[in-house]
């Protein structure tokens, strides 16, 4: 006979919690009610009193079994939500934090990091998001009084980036096109360590989460990260999200038109834009300025790439539609050549085309990427033209006035070191340092200098966790090697981007003696993964344990498979990018087993593609032997030198489908 | 439903207004005249009565629901309409300042959100929203 109990999470810290009938809720599942079925409905009755929702939120019954003697949830989701994350055994779920416990002081009341290229803010502009700090704190207030439902409290805390996840309230901080300095690091290190359980989460946006916030703190740690100039404004919500860009931006050799300034220009723009903030969907733009897109722009809602015309003035290439999710799509081309002063004022046209047609009835159809498939690209373009057109010639104009302005906000930080020639020679002894030189560094526009990235894929880790020690290394190393900057990847590793070439071996001794030196950048172990279900509310499957598994699997040869992006999501949702992986791996839930879901053939970058479902789901057992098959299969036929995306693109699928389904 | 300004002070309709569903727009007004908007309005039809128009009402099915705040913009931009834009249906007192921004400017609070709430909002001190505003002066500013 099915068992149920009643469970839900605690409005005032998101803690998961269990109706325990006349004692109210309890924090464990083993002090639930159990109900048989024909009781359940007068249970949930006595769980959900009209004022149910000042307490606990997302109340509902779910299915148990009796396991020697407890209870115990039967769906996967709910095993996490009773336990705590499947992956962080250290972590169980449940109040881990005394918040009358007093605080230290802030890193920023005593830091002389030089900030380097970051833009300079201000006191109006510090003051702008202590003022936001406060408003959020007011919506919880109201909130917590009843003035605000749960209804409309939840996208005004998402548009503060405030979710409710399995085990607390998740807070998303932007970091605006990925540019951190040391202080601001040291501020995230400081919430990572008192506010939440000492670590947090690098995304492929460019963000940084945190998973164990307790609603009632994130008004205060978003006043300490305000003193920092950092914000969790617009990382959720049905609106102009994070702008992203290039993590080499401002340092790539390749570079063409430095995309920071547009894309501040873009955040300035979009945040609290006074008609766009109630879209129909979420909406990310990002802008690329170099000759190889690390930005992946054409899967965005607005894809944005800087170049120069004839006369060496910058102007834009604008797409549109593009996105990943349910239903992936490449972008569409609206525009070539677009002048900098029309910048804003053609985003505009874009945006008010969608604002109003956009749909509103089907979650799952409310993309732009959607409106533009229905009504035809054709179409769509001369709406967003006639929009344009009739805009008044002076709205929004983003004038060389403007632009400078901004633009001496972005001191150019002073480059003035050459290559004395330490690191070639240190590299003629060291295979290691010269390994890590080969796979973590990136050409820089200054020939003495190299931008270098910290990987935060050590194998059998989690992608993208740092811990609070590590974060706070990782600035006193910006401090010391390059000019106290930091950049986050879309990949989820860091980056420092102006690291003198005479440096590096130094700076390789540092990142070894810290354990962050994995010489991995772009290959196999190198995964992107979403949280997936052992943090996530809206994940079907598991998404580290697999990558996990896969990195431990193929390090041995990763450095002779070479190039290969391995993505994960856990959901169809898709913020593991696995569309556009070279491999991708969808976690869906197949009658309470999860299974992955294997594409090939995905790209982010100029040659983007959506990658091609080969056959059925594979069980999670076996997704490594699955993969260690097909890069025998890959090893057997490439060409020398030949990536294993170009060898699909060579072959196509059937070699590699035949070596999957040959393991079981 | 209380009806207030953008000080969040109560106000009267104007004596003797008839508010007409779009689709019943007369096509020849005689009286203070409003007009009520669905947020699927189609205001190229609604262009040619505009200047007869001493209030146009835009419903918010829900807060959530922002295509309120693109029709709004449009008639001040697009078709130069200069009388009351007046929001009803379901929004927040924390919308109010984007409402104004966006040339909405009076307001049929809903039932949930009295006057006091919306007074609240506007106490509270407030930056300028939008931050490249400050630097694009007047340009952003609805026409």
């Amino acid at each position: 006979m099915a068992l149920q109990v009643i469970t839900g999470n605690r409005l005032a810290d998101g803690v998961s919690v269990w109706f325990a009938g006349a004692e109210g809720w309890a924090e464990h599942v083993e002090q639930a009610c159990a109900y048989a079925a024909p009781e359940i409905e007068a249970a949930l009755a006595q769980a959900m009193p009209p004022d149910a929702e000042l307490q606990v939120v997302e109340i509902r019954a779910v299915e148990v079994v009796r396991e020697n003697g407890t209870l115990m949830p039967v769906a996967h989701r709910e095993q996490i939500r009773a336990r705590g994350p499947s992956v962080r055994a250290d972590l169980p779920a449940g109040v881990w934090r005394d918040p009358a416990a007093p605080l230290p002081p802030l890193p920023t009341a005593h830091s002389s990091s030089p900030f380097a290229g970051i833009y300079r803010y201000d006191e109006y502009d510090r003051d702008f998001l202590r003022q936001r700090a406060r408003e959020f704190g007011a919506m919880v207030e109201r909130r917590r009084k009843g003035e605000l439902s749960e209804e409309e409290f939840k996208p005004l805390r998402l548009m503060n980036g405030v979710y409710l996840q399995l085990h607390a309230y998740m807070l998303r901080i932007a970091i605006p096109y990925g540019v951190l300095s040391a202080t601001q690091l040291r501020q995230l290190a400081y919430v990572a360590r008192h506010y939440d359980r000492g670590y947090g989460h690098f995304t492929t946006r460019q963000n940084i989460q945190f998973n164990w916030l307790r609603l009632e703190d994130v008004p205060a740690a978003l006043a300490a990260l305000a003193e920092a100039n950092i914000h969790g404004i617009q990382t959720s919500g049905n609106c102009i999200r994070n702008t992203t860009t290039d993590e080499f931006a401002g340092a790539a050799a390749d570079e063409i038109v430095d995309p920071r300034l547009y894309a501040e220009i873009i955040r300035q723009w979009s945040t609290d834009h006074p008609e766009f903030t109630y879209l129909p969907r979420k909406f990310k733009i990002a802008i690329v300025g170099a000759g190889h897109d690390r930005a992946a722009v054409r899967v965005h809602d607005i894809g944005i790439e800087a170049y120069r015309n004839a006369e060496g003035a910058p102007v834009f290439r604008i797409f549109a539609g593009g996105g990943l999710g349910r239903t992936p799509y490449v972008a569409v081309k609206l525009r070539e050549d677009l002048p900098v002063p029309e910048l804003l004022r053609y985003c505009e046209a874009i945006l008010r085309v969608y604002n109003a047609l956009g749909r509103r009835d089907n979650i799952y159809k409310a993309r732009i990427k959607i409106l533009i498939r229905e009504m035809k690209p054709e179409a769509f373009i001369k709406l967003v033209e006639d929009e344009y057109a009739a805009l008044p010639a002076d709205y929004c104009l983003l004038t060389d006035e403007l632009v400078q302005a901004v633009a001496a906000r972005f001191p150019a930080p002073d480059l003035p070191r050459q290559d004395g020639g330490v690191l070639k020679a240190a590299m003629l002894d060291d295979r290691a340092l010269a390994r890590w030189v080969k796979q973590n560094t990136h050409p820089h526009k200054a020939p003495g200098y190299v931008s270098a990235v910290i990987s935060l894929k050590p194998v059998g880790g989690i992608a993208g966790d740092a811990s609070a020690d590590e974060m706070d290394i990782v600035a006193d190393l910006a401090d010391k090697y390059s000019l106290g900057e930091i950049r986050v990847s879309h990949v989820q590793n860091l980056v420092l981007p102006h690291v003198a070439k005479d440096d590096v071996p130094a700076l390789f001794k540092d990142l070894v003696a810290a354990g962050l030196a994995e010489d991995n950048i772009g290959l196999v172990t190198d995964i992107i993964a979403c949280p997936g279900m052992d943090y996530c509310a809206l994940a079907t499957a598991r998404s580290i344990p697999v990558a996990q598994r896969i990195a431990e699997r193929l390090a041995p040869r990763q450095h002779e498979i070479g190039t290969l992006h391995v993505n994960i999501s856990g959901c169809i949702n898709a913020c593991g990018h696995h569309h556009v992986g070279h491999i991708g791996l969808l976690g869906v839930d197949k009658n309470g087993e999860e299974v992955y879901q294997i594409t090939l053939g995905g790209a982010a970058d100029e040659k983007a593609a959506i990658g091609k479902i080969i056959g059925p789901a594979v069980p999670t057992a076996h997704v490594p032997d699955a993969i260690a098959a097909l890069m025998d299969a890959y090893l057997a036929v490439r060409a020398p030198g030949e990536r294993f995306i170009d060898t699909y693109r060579r072959l196509g699928a059937a070699p590699f489908k035949d070596a999957i389904y040959a393991t079981h | 439903m209380p009806l207030i300004d953008r000080k969040a002070a109560e106000i009267a309709d104007p004596q003797g207004l008839t508010l007409y569903p779009a689709a019943d727009l007369p096509a020849s007004l005689s009286g203070p005249s409003g007009v009520i908007l669905s947020p699927d309005a189609d205001l190229a039809l609604l262009a040619p009565h505009l200047p007869a128009l001493a209030v146009v009402t835009i419903t918010f099915p829900k807060f959530r629901d922002g295509r309120g705040f693109t029709i709004a913009r449009s008639l001040r931009q697009h078709y130069g309409y200069a009388g009351d834009i007046r929001a009803t249906g379901h929004f927040l007192p924390e919308q109010f300042g984007f409402l104004i921004a966006c040339g909405f400017t009076s307001f049929e609070t809903p039932a949930t959100h009295g006057p006091a709430q919306f007074a609240a909002a506007l106490a509270a001190p407030h930056q300028p929203g939008q931050l490249l505003r400050r630097t694009l002066g007047r340009a952003l500013e609805p026409v």
